[in-house]
């Protein structure tokens, strides 16, 4: 028979040593000298998908505005696919965090933008533009699950993350929208764009794992080596899973 | 010899021999009253030892910790500056300086003072002096000139005083300032270091000091008195006295977790010690064992011969929980809690007189219209060995002969033939089943996956939803129902299982015909289907002489126990009574001719269980099936048992509020029954289900936790009896169990006790209500503030977009919640169901407001309770009446829920059902 002592032991056990874990590398930013970068695309092998169309059913005035798609797989006309995070997975020293704070906007009853890059322990500014109900309810496996009301008067709120890791963002209002955010715990994460390229800058030199997530097609990763101010070039083809 | 030679003659070496004999007698006395049959005494010493060198190194360790400590080393530091500093230098000067202005200031007052008081007294006699001279009508202007005179002086010798005073006043202060400095310094090292003393304190009270020596206390008895705890064979009451911490020094202190037997500290102390304390329950009532006895270990614990009752260990102790408690779903005592559910729901209760649980319902399928449901090849199958089918199916396996099967196959057949045929007639084969039509197929997997047949059911081989222990399922596996039931059978049993036995446990889901036709074509697919000749089969089986031989086989072997066979009515249980089995003396259990099995109580009921056939001998027949439990299952059932006693716990040591007890015990029996567990979660048991809604939980059932605390009775009570939809979002659908009035109550008054609720009833005064805050709440749920109805519905009132996105209807709060409730669920719906689609509006976790300021006042608090206020105004819907579906087509009539045995509601929301109207048993 399981012991539920002994589950919670080994909870708090593991739970201790992840925290043991990322207090011993919690990452160092400052600046960075002789730093290169990162250049490349993420590319989507098979034939493309067509990009679902959303079916707005409720608050139509506000909502309907033009006709929404998914972004759940977006793939250009190259090939690349938009929305992809692509990070260094080994890094715990490199440059600061960008100022200035993270922001997700409920506009049109969608969320702007689709991915949100948020740093941990940072205060990510969730506003409401439409002037209706919209709730923010968060879906992750290291982060409390939270779930707001943001009703029309709340223009806007704040809610803050602990620890890195993917959070899916869904409105119970309204079942289309959704939107990720990215919580990271140091700044070499970036979003891919239409065209499916990224760029890391100021990375310090050295050799990386590289990894990218997309919430479809899941993860890989590769090695790449970084020389002082030179470029990298690094290209991902995710397949249909 | 001689009279003078016997006086002469020397006595000495038979005289030493008895001084020496009786020295050595003595000592031996001394000896073994003192020591050897006191091994408590070493115990004691050794754990005293242990005590103190534990306590004298907290000692040490808190002293280094303040070593180490620079906060502390600064104080000490700055404390002993201070000091020095009152002693010479500077200060040392400024302080003698003070001190001798104090020495003069305190002359001048002294001074002044004597002269105040001198005065005062000059004062006195001048009055005399005067009043004297009045009543002698004399001249009286010399003595008054004269007091005037000295009232003068009175007044200027105070203002003297006063300025003394005060002058002293100011060198005091001065020097108090000086001194201040060490005092809160003197304070501070005090507080650091009264821990250290606080554990100097502990050591000082475990030792006795002689002299410059310490020694340890002095070993005595320890006791626990139960008075009137036990019965002497008149029926007198009698103490009971344990004497088990006189060794086992450290079970009810912590830190000793890891120390060596006996003196480590009890298991989960908390749980176990903090809910019985060991002042009153003492030991044995929950351990067994000798607790008077302090001899040996051996003598204390029972493990001698003859002692009835020898110690249980690890989980078998939990065998003593039942004695107190009726209910034993708690925490601490899971094991008794498996083997009860195990001796209730696997059969055992069948053959078994228990008492407490002689009237649970029979646990097999009703076999009085089986004539219609099974395949004969397959019947014989399964009563030859039931394991081979289905390897976790309850039914145990007989070790019949392929005769023996046939015959008791035949009689079954031929016993149910009649009913069966009856049933037959009034339930006809439907059309539009067709297993190998692939979209219909589909369509009933999809049905099956989405409806929550798999909150009880296994659709696989080896998919195991809802364990009964470990080897042990719930309910059937229907990974091969093809090869068992007919199709026909399934459509109807699947419409209306009542309809075919009255004690179905399984419940109506309300099917649709086409939602029927489509899950019987999936479950066709499960399995071969059955490919023998059945009439054939059939012709043989029900030969006469093969029906008698089985008739003899069924009662027997006790068939009856668990099913319900037509000609069986009036049969008795077949096994022995195990009411106080746990007292049974092992010179009356039977061990025939087996020399290899161990001979305690144990292992001869572990065997038993293992291998019911074990002790057969060529004279003493067994018939006790077997039932391929796991060794972990029979363990549990052992302990439950070994709970079987003939001694009674006196009432005053029972758990007090018994009627609550009560409550759980028959409100779980009921839930487990039905198998409530398999999709709700309920006091954090169960809901195997929502596995399968991870993804998205408030898709899955609801979860119950607390459930008591959040509706109200009358409503739950209706509901249960006819349950109508809730959560039009949900595809997984509350089923229709057909409870009966007392079952239903009995779910409900364990909802209520779990919460802890005495009367778990609810007024609600509308007109009561104040006139404001239903004003308010009504403008906080409009569009313009939290626009509860964008999801909620209201009545007729529907929110936009799909059923999926919908949230329960607002206008059955005030029939359907607690008042309170709703105030907490808006606080932080989280906190009572995680997952909940519904969002929170507020964050009581601050003070910061989260409401509107421009409704009253922007008062957090007051805005939830305006919301509950506005929501219990809301229009109230009869729950008895129509229930809400989304297919208007399976509403029935109002007047079809009347049945007061439970079986016409389940047929409510399904008018084409043919035995609509037909109310069973
Ligand atoms: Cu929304």
């Amino acid at each position: 028979m399981l012991n539920f002592r002994m589950i919670a032991q080994s909870a708090a056990l593991t739970l201790g040593a992840a925290l043991v874990s990322t207090a011993a590398i919690a990452y160092e930013g400052g600046a960075v000298a002789g730093g290169g970068s990162i250049k490349g695309t993420v590319k989507f092998k098979g034939e493309a998908p067509a990009q679902e169309v959303l079916d707005v059913n409720k608050d139509k005035k506000v909502c309907a505005v033009g006709e929404k798609k998914s972004n759940e797989l977006v793939v250009g006309a190259d090939g690349g696919i938009r929305y992809a995070v692509v990070s260094l997975t080994n890094i715990s020293k490199g440059k600061a965090f960008p100022e200035g704070e993270s922001i997700l906007d409920q506009a049109g009853c969608e969320y702007l933008p689709y991915i949100v890059i948020v740093p941990t322990g940072s205060e990510l500014v969730i506003k409401n533009s439409d002037g209706i109900l919209h709730n923010i309810h968060t879906y992750s496996d290291k982060n409390k699950a939270v779930n707001r009301a943001q009703p029309k008067f709340k223009k806007k709120i704040k809610e803050s993350f602990a620890e890195p890791e993917m959070v899916k963002v869904t409105c119970d209002v309204h079942g289309w929208m959704k939107g990720w955010l990215a919580v990271v715990d140091h700044p070499y994460y970036v979003i891919t764009d239409e065209k499916g390229a990224f760029e890391l800058t100021d990375v310090p030199a050295g050799e990386y794992e590289i990894k990218v997530w997309q919430e479809k097609l899941g993860e890989s990763t590769q090695k790449v080596t970084v020389a002082g101010g030179a470029e990298a070039a690094v290209t991902f083809e995710l397949a249909a899973k | 010899m001689s009279k003078a030679d016997e006086e002469k003659k020397s006595y000495s070496s038979v005289f030493l021999l008895a001084v020496a004999l009786l020295l050595a007698t003595a000592i031996w006395i001394v000896w073994d009253d003192q020591i050897s049959r006191r091994p408590w005494k070493k115990y004691q010493y050794e754990f005293s030892e242990m005590q103190i060198d534990r306590a004298k190194a907290e000692v040490t360790a808190e002293q280094k910790r303040l070593d180490d400590s620079s906060d502390y080393q600064t104080v000490v530091e700055e404390l002993r500056e201070a000091r020095q500093g009152t002693e010479g230098g500077e200060t040392g000067a400024a302080i003698s300086e003070l001190s001798s202005r104090e020495a003069a200031a305190r002359i001048v007052f002294d001074d002044a003072d004597f002269d105040l008081r001198l005065v005062k007294s000059q004062i006195e006699e001048a009055w005399y002096e005067f009043e004297h001279a009045e009543l002698m009508h004399v001249d009286t202007t010399g003595p008054k000139h004269h007091l005037e005179e000295l009232e003068a002086k009175k007044v200027a010798t105070e203002a003297r005083v006063a300025e003394a005073q005060a002058r002293l006043d100011q060198i005091l202060n001065e020097k108090e300032e000086i001194f201040s400095v060490v005092e809160t310094l003197e304070k501070q090292k005090k507080e650091m270091e009264s821990g250290l003393g606080r554990l100097e304190q502990n050591v000082e009270g475990l030792v006795i000091p002689v002299g410059p020596f310490e020694f340890p206390k002095i070993p005595k008895i320890q006791q626990v008195v139960l008075n009137e705890f036990d019965r002497n064979a008149y029926n007198q009451p009698l103490a009971r006295v344990d004497r088990c911490t006189s060794c086992h020094t450290g079970i009810n202190k912590d830190g000793f977790e890891d120390a060596e037997h006996p003196f480590r500290t009890h298991p989960d102390r908390k749980l176990y010690l903090g809910t019985h304390s060991v002042e009153k329950f003492g030991c044995t009532p929950c351990h067994q064992g000798q607790g008077p006895a302090v001899n040996s270990p051996e003598q204390a614990h029972g493990w001698v011969k003859h002692w009835l009752d020898p110690m249980y260990q690890g989980d078998d102790v939990q065998a003593g929980c039942i004695g107190c408690h009726d209910n034993v779903r708690i925490e601490g005592a899971e094991t008794i809690a498996l083997g009860e559910k195990l001796f209730e729901q696997v059969g055992c209760v069948g053959c078994h007189l228990v008492d407490g649980y002689g009237d649970l319902p029979k646990i097999g399928p009703y076999l009085r219209r089986v004539s219609a449901k099974v395949d004969a090849d397959w019947l014989v199958d399964w009563v030859k060995n039931p394991h081979e089918f289905r390897p976790r199916t309850k039914m145990p396996n007989f070790y019949f002969d392929q005769a023996e099967a046939e015959a008791i196959a035949g009689y079954i057949l031929a016993s149910s033939a009649k009913e069966g045929e009856e049933w037959l007639a009034s339930h006809p084969a439907p059309g539009g089943i067709d297993s190998s039509d692939a979209a219909l197929v589909a369509k009933g997997a999809e049905l099956a996956d989405s409806l929550g047949c798999r909150g009880c059911h296994g659709l696989a081989p080896g998919e195991s939803p809802a364990l009964l222990g470990d080897s042990k399922d719930i309910a059937p596996n229907l990974g091969n129902i093809a090869e068992k039931a007919n199709q026909r059978w399934m459509y109807h049993w699947l419409k209306n299982p009542r309809g075919y036995s009255p004690e179905a446990r399984m419940p109506s889901l309300r099917l649709s015909d086409d939602e029927a036709k489509a899950l019987v074509s999936y479950l066709g697919t499960l399995g071969e289907p059955a490919g023998s000749d059945d009439a054939a089969t059939r012709d043989r089986l029900l030969d006469a002489d093969n029906v008698a031989e089985g008739e003899a086989l069924v009662r027997k072997y006790g068939c009856a126990g668990c099913h319900n066979i037509p000609g069986m009515e009036a049969e008795s249980r077949i096994g022995v009574e195990l009411s106080v089995f746990g007292s049974k003396p092992l010179e009356e259990l039977f061990f025939g001719k087996r020399t290899d099995i161990p001979h305690t109580w144990k292992d001869w009921t572990y065997n038993k269980i293992n291998e019911p056939r074990i002790y057969e001998t060529d004279r003493i027949e067994q018939v006790m099936p077997h039932f391929a439990l796991s060794e972990e299952d029979i363990d549990a059932i052992l302990v439950f048992l070994a709970s079987r006693q003939e001694a009674k716990v006196p009432e005053a040591y029972k758990l007090a509020d018994r009627q609550r007890e009560q409550a759980l015990v028959d409100g779980l029996r009921v839930i487990e029954h039905y198998n409530c567990v398999g999709c709700h979660v309920i006091n954090d048991q169960g809901g195997a289900i929502l596995a399968r809604y991870e993804e998205n939980p408030s898709l899955g059932p609801p979860i119950l936790n607390g459930e008591g605390a959040k509706v109200q009775s009358d409503w739950f009570y209706s509901f249960l009896k006819q349950p109508v939809p809730l959560r039009p979002w949900l595809k997984i659908r509350m089923p229709t169990f057909g409870v009966s009035d007392d079952e239903a109550r009995k779910i409900v008054e364990y909802f209520a006790a779990l919460e802890g609720i005495d009367s778990p009833f609810v007024h609600i005064d509308q007109a009561a209500l104040s006139p404001e805050y239903v004003e308010a709440g009504k403008l906080l749920a409009s569009v313009d503030y939290f626009s509860c109805y964008t999801c909620h519905q209201q009545g007729e009132r529907k929110p936009e977009g799909p059923e999926e996105g919908w949230a329960p209807d607002l206008a059955m709060a005030s029939e359907r919640l607690n008042p309170d409730w709703i105030v907490e669920w808006i606080k932080d719906p989280q906190a009572l169901m995680p997952g909940s689609r519904m969002p929170a509006f507020y964050d009581f976790s601050d003070d910061s407001p989260d409401g509107p300021d421009d409704v009253l006042g922007g008062n957090d608090l007051e805005q939830v309770k305006a919301l509950r206020d506005y929501l219990l105004t809301l229009g109230s819907m009869p729950v008895a009446a129509a229930p809400v579906v989304a297919d208007p087509e399976r509403v029935e009539p109002a007047a079809m829920d009347q049945g007061t045995d439970g079986t016409a509601s389940s047929e409510t929301s399904n008018a084409a059902a043919p035995e609509t109207v037909q109310v069973e048993g």
